[in-house]
């Protein structure tokens, strides 16, 4: 059997607001020192499968540079290996993936030419550790069409997943999407489908007759479960969609606990990356840090409490990092408080800078949906200057300016509001 | 720049004792993550040198497996990039043979200089900590028309014991070599690197120096009065880690606020090959100060002025002071350990004290070595729970728990 793995990594991730801006969200870093993608990509390699292709639509530098040739996860292979799959041109078409079975669709004929008997098709912004094997063997004992890994998921969140009823041999006689009764099952499904590729091929061909914009989740799946021998796996480890940027901070922060769930340290089970040269962490004398992780790189000397900082962060002297998730590189300077935020990489936070700040809880008044936890998020590249109050439920854009925040009277952000860059221009003439 | 270097890497180094019972000395981590061999060679690639050999001999396996293909140095090359050259079988025309000194090593491998068609061949030990791009010391030597080139750096009186000490002219030719003397009036010793034109070293070595051992005390005194031999001055941090006073000293060395290494610059990135692990993990009840801590740690306890390796864990209420400890070591709960160096794997039970107590007793075996506090925990030794181990302790590598001593261990004996 030949297993061809698919990550579908093309999505904008627009719920983890600045944080996909300018990356696709498989690309957006967790943990300190990895990327999201990695744990589909270790998942991969750990269950001995080499041959994995990534499809990517929206911003993929980031990921295309992430994932080079392949060499951290050993896929740089010459079979096999990890091919980057973009949109492309043919004659006669010209078409965007509009969907994720449509990115596989019109990547058919890589699984023929790969000689694929097997298509295991995931997504690349989901945070698990699964061997993929013992699914395969599944699919194969019960001579599946398709299998669909699910996991039991609390029943009172069964309105956010797509839930599937099984018979006694594990089949699946009905799949509803988000259904809103609560009566359908607490079986979820992962997002992990595996497909035999014959099969596949006609159904995502029939399909695409019908529907440009083909779904594995809402249409492919529910069209083949009433026909085909669509099976469900079920799977017990840890899994979380940390698509939102409280799922993404909440999920994160769990890692500072001793006896967190996703064991980042099990040698049978390594998660890779692509590490940067860096040297250890440095941490001075004055430095008091607890309740962390902290990744090659950082140098502290103020003080770290329950937060996950990316390789490269300085935390000056007198600066206080709490409840946080800080990205690569970014610089905290003397004295500043961060409390309860996610800063991106790069970014500057100028000296006496308190950034999460004060009880009041407005949620963001332009993405009211997103951002309404008291998180503060800081995009790629800003700069905060000095001695600034930035409330809760911010949205600092990236790349804004020190002159941005001129808006903003007496060097008080408050709770709910947005920092975008000014027109460029503007800025000229005023400084004219 | 047609240079070809050659690391020097075969040497016992006897004195980092337990350190190098199971691998060569430029195979002996520093820094938590480095291998000291990764300032040579990131220094290579930092200058444009890719095309670098690796002298073995003794013990290579740790360092052939660090080195591998040269990947994590971007040594991987169609041309040139990193060999490693071991010692072979000796032919009827008497090359090849375990190799005895520098000079021996370079004699035997003078055929892999030739094939380069290298112009200059760069002389490096594979024992030093420094930061130096070669580029300047070639173009001097270049401009000088030298045969050889030796670098050179002051050190105070009280070390010249330690060093080829070299004297110059006005020009920086070399008129004087003097090796290791107690008293001298020269300041400027000889760090072991050396440039030589290709051709001049493969005539010597196989002409009238043949018989010769060591480059710096044969070949480079014979050379002085024969060929144009100049000295290039180096004033940047370097140090050779042979001792361990010295090797603790150099790691201790980069816990100050700005270390006179900086490993954290842009420019002159050390590269080395790095494991794939996860962030240094850090428990509510850990307490870190001045240290450099290395991805895959985990602290519980009390950490203080200390280099951890990757994956070390130091479990609660364990106390680490002024130490080395190396990759995936466990200090157990509420054990302390106090100016120790300890390898790789190694166990410290639950309660022990490693580096216990005032007396500084020099060690019994290894009074030379041994003589500064500082206690020895070889590569997966196994520390007793409760055991008490006094100061210049040396536990061998391997050794278990049931070799231990019913009482105390105390100061300067071996296990």
């Amino acid at each position: 059997m030949r297993v061809v793995a698919m990550i579908m990594a093309g999505g904008a991730g627009t719920r983890l607001t600045v944080l996909s801006d300018k990356r696709a969200k498989p690309s957006v870093p967790f943990a300190g020192k990895y990327r999201i993608i990695d744990f589909t990509l270790s998942n991969c390699v750990n269950s001995h499968i080499y041959d994995v292709a990534i499809l990517t639509q929206y911003r993929p530098h980031s990921l295309n540079e992430h994932i080079g040739i392949g060499k951290p996860w050993d896929l740089d292979r010459v079979r096999g290996g990890v091919r980057l799959l973009q949109p492309y041109q043919a004659r006669g078409s010209q078409d965007w993936y509009s969907g994720t079975a449509d990115a596989v669709y019109q990547n058919l004929n890589y699984l023929f030419n790969r000689e694929a008997d097997l298509a295991l098709i995931l997504s690349g912004d989901h945070i698990y550790k699964m061997d993929y094997r013992p699914m395969i063997a599944y699919h194969e004992e019960k001579g599946a069409d398709a299998t669909v890994a699910v996991m039991n998921v609390p029943l009172e969140e069964t309105d956010r997943f797509g839930i599937m009823t099984t018979n006694k041999a594990g089949r699946i006689v009905e799949f509803h999407e988000k259904p809103k009764t609560r009566d359908k099952g607490t079986l979820a499904n992962m997002g992990v489908y595996l497909f035999s590729v014959e099969k596949l091929a006609e159904r995502l061909r029939e399909g695409r007759k019908r529907k440009p914009d083909l779904d594995f989740g809402k249409h492919v799946i529910p069209g083949m479960v009433p026909t085909d021998r669509v099976y469900a796996h079920p799977f017990d480890g840890y899994w979380v969609d940390a698509g939102t940027v409280d799922a993404y901070w909440r999920t994160s922060l769990e890692l500072c606990d001793p006896d967190s769930t996703l064991n980042l340290w099990d040698p049978q089970w390594v998660i890779r990356t692509r590490s940067q040269e860096r040297p250890p962490v440095k941490c001075s004398a004055q430095a008091q840090i607890a309740h962390s992780l902290v990744s090659n790189g950082c140098t502290i000397h103020g003080r770290v409490e329950h937060s996950v900082l990316s390789p490269g962060v300085y935390v000056s002297l007198g600066a206080v990092v709490r409840d946080s998730v800080i990205m690569n590189d970014t610089w905290v300077g003397p004295g500043a408080v961060v409390d309860r935020a996610i800063v991106d990489k790069e970014v500057v936070v100028g000296s006496g800078v308190q950034l999460g700040h004060g009880d009041d809880m407005t949620p963001n008044q332009q993405l009211s949906d997103r951002l309404n936890t008291g998180i503060t998020v800081v995009g790629k590249g800003a700069h905060i200057p000095a001695s600034i109050c930035i409330g809760r439920n911010v949205l600092i854009d990236a790349d804004v300016d020190e002159a941005d925040f001129a808006l903003f009277g007496d060097n008080v952000v408050p709770s709910g509001a947005s920092v975008a860059p000014g027109p460029a221009e503007i800025s000229e003439e005023v400084g004219a | 720049m047609n240079v070809l270097a050659m690391i020097l890497a075969g040497g016992t180094g006897p004195g980092l004792h337990v350190l190098t019972a199971t691998r060569a000395e430029p195979a002996v981590p520093f820094g938590g993550k480095y291998r000291i061999i990764d300032f040579a060679l990131s220094n290579c690639v930092n200058s444009d040198i890719y095309n670098v050999g690796v002298l073995t001999q003794y013990m290579p396996r740790t360092l052939n497996d660090h080195i591998r293909a040269g990947k994590p140095w971007d040594l991987d090359r169609a041309e040139g990039g990193v060999r490693l050259l071991q010692p072979y079988q000796g032919s009827p025309d008497g090359k090849g043979a375990w190799q005895e000194g520098s000079a021996d090593a370079v004699r035997f491998n003078l055929d892999v200089l030739r094939e380069s068609n290298a112009e200059q061949v760069l002389i490096l030990a594979g024992n030093h900590i420094y930061k130096m791009n070669y580029q300047p010391m070639v173009e001097h030597h270049r401009m000088r028309k030298a045969d050889v080139t030796v670098a050179v750096r002051a050190v105070s009186p009280h070390q010249t014991y330690r060093f080829g000490m070299v004297t110059a002219d006005a020009n920086g030719r070399i008129t004087r070599f003097e090796e290791k003397p107690r008293r001298t009036r020269s300041t400027l010793a000889s760090m072991g690197i050396y440039v030589f034109e290709a051709r001049v070293l493969g005539d010597w070595l196989e002409g009238p120096g043949r018989s010769q051992r060591q480059l710096g005390a044969d070949t480079i005194l014979s050379l002085i009065k024969r060929k144009r031999v100049y000295a290039y001055t180096f004033e940047g941090y370097w140090a050779n880690v042979g001792t361990i006073p010295a090797y603790y000293e150099a790691n201790m060395a980069l816990l100050a606020d700005i270390p006179a290494l900086d490993l954290s610059d842009p420019r002159w990135v050390i590269h080395t090959r790095s494991e794939q692990r996860p962030p240094v993990f850090l428990a509510s009840e850990a307490c870190v100060v001045g240290n450099l801590l290395c991805d895959g740690a985990r602290i519980q306890g009390r950490v203080l002025r200390s280099v951890i390796g990757p994956g070390v864990v130091v479990a609660e209420g364990a106390e680490v002071r002024d130490s080395i400890i190396m990759n995936d070591t466990r200090i157990g709960v509420g054990a302390v350990v106090d100016r120790a160096i300890v390898d790789k794997e190694a166990v410290i039970g639950e309660g022990a004290q490693v580096g216990f107590g005032d007396d500084n007793t020099r060690n019994g075996a290894l009074p030379q070595v041994l003589n500064t506090g500082i206690t020895l925990v070889g590569k997966r030794a196994q520390v007793p729970a409760n055991a008490v181990l006094g100061r210049n302790v040396v536990i061998g590598h391997g050794v278990t728990a049931d070799a231990f001593p019913a009482g105390d261990v105390p100061s300067g004996t071996s296990i």
